[in-house]
């Protein structure tokens, strides 16, 4: 589980998040939704310790962050960080010779299911595919947990149902998926848990189909009342 | 062996929670004859993936169904409809008194006589039948 109690973050002098508690589950896929600014990829970016915290603590199966818990955590940043001159073959290499956790078999696979071509180079990869080869960069880690900042944000419809169709695939099984997300759109049947961001602070945070059950709400029908658009 | 031909895709709505109307499906299957007793049905993997769910919520759907006893898992093979066919024709009549009900909740602030309505019912079962 990972567990995020009383978090802060103040940057450039504004509380960027001011007391945001929230838990994503083993074998759940939790959501963080909010508006543009709202701080979800912060919040990702502190559970990577790749920005300080201001106050709060962030657990990972009751650990405190320390560097060797990141075997255990994939994180997909919003963009490929990739150099741009690489092929994706290279790629792969260098994923390989970094991360203990990295599966060889797995990428294959998804190499295949995404179509992507091993001579390809980084820089000349479309949105839609380079989106994809970012997630394969997360998806092909045997890590317990996998972030995912805005993973649909910019990408065509079909690539879009392509990575949808990963989401429900075994590659997800047992893992616990973090995302981050501003509209929920196709996602609505495929989310466990959303919280939702408002103003630094966690505004609300519910398990989708309890809320179905209990008050007959989509996930939008609540963005709508809590974000009144 | 594909356990998911035949399966055809269902449009969710967004408000009923989606294992409920995971479990409807599969009694309307029963209730058409499109799965029948003993029939294996696809694992929860493959139902996830095929109808674009988690298969976290497929889980849930199955557990409700084992609960109802319409389907049966024995260890580690896969989940099949139960054989109890006394059970399966009730499911018809079920979904039918449902619909039933749901119909009746809607009209009968409108008062009419029941002539009329099953005149109207008919002229419309008439109709859509025709446009088939």
């Amino acid at each position: 589980m990972i567990e995020v109690t009383g978090i802060r973050k103040r940057y450039r002098g504004r509380d960027v998040l001011n007391d945001v508690s929230f838990t994503a589950e083993k074998g759940e896929l939790t959501c963080l939704i909010g508006v543009n600014g709202a701080g979800k990829s912060t919040i990702l970016k502190l559970i990577m310790g790749l920005t300080p915290l201001t106050g709060g603590t962030i657990r990972i199966d009751g650990q405190a962050l320390e560097p060797k818990l990141y075997e255990k955590i994939a994180f997909v940043p919003d963009h490929l960080t990739m150099p741009s001159g690489m092929r994706l073959s290279e790629a792969l290499r260098f994923m390989a010779d970094f991360y203990e956790s990295w599966n060889e078999k797995r990428a294959d696979e998804l190499m295949r299911f995404f179509q992507l071509e091993h001579s390809a180079r980084i820089g000349s990869l479309s949105k839609g595919i380079a989106a994809k080869f970012n997630l394969l960069l997360g998806f092909a880690q045997d890590s317990d947990y996998l972030l995912l900042d805005e993973p649909f944000s910019g990408i065509d419809l079909f690539s879009r149902e392509a990575i949808t169709e990963v989401f429900t695939s075994d590659l997800m099984e047992h893992r616990g998926v973090l995302l981050t997300t501003h509209e929920i759109g196709e996602m609505e049947h495929l989310v466990d848990k959303a919280v939702l961001l408002k103003g630094g602070k966690v505004s609300l945070s519910f398990h989708c189909e309890e809320m179905r059950s209990e008050k007959g709400k989509s996930v939008i029908d609540v963005m709508r009342e809590v974000y009144g658009a | 062996m594909n356990t998911i031909e035949g399966w055809s895709e269902v449009a969710f709505n967004n408000r009923d929670p989606v294992y409920l109307q995971v479990v409807r499906h599969f009694k309307e299957r029963i209730a058409t004859g499109r799965s029948s007793a003993g029939q294996i049905i696809p694992s929860r993997r493959e139902l996830g993936a095929f109808m674009k769910i988690n298969p976290n919520t497929v889980q849930k759907a199955y557990k409700e169904m084992e609960d109802q006893q319409l389907i049966i898992t024995e260890g580690n093979s896969p989940s099949r409809i139960t054989n109890d066919t006394r059970l399966l024709n009730q499911i018809r009549e079920e979904l039918l008194g449902d619909a039933v009900r749901d119909f009746w909740g809607k009209v009968k602030n409108i008062d009419v006589p029941i002539e009329e309505l099953l005149l109207l019912v008919e002229r419309h079962f008439r109709e859509e039948g025709e446009k088939k």
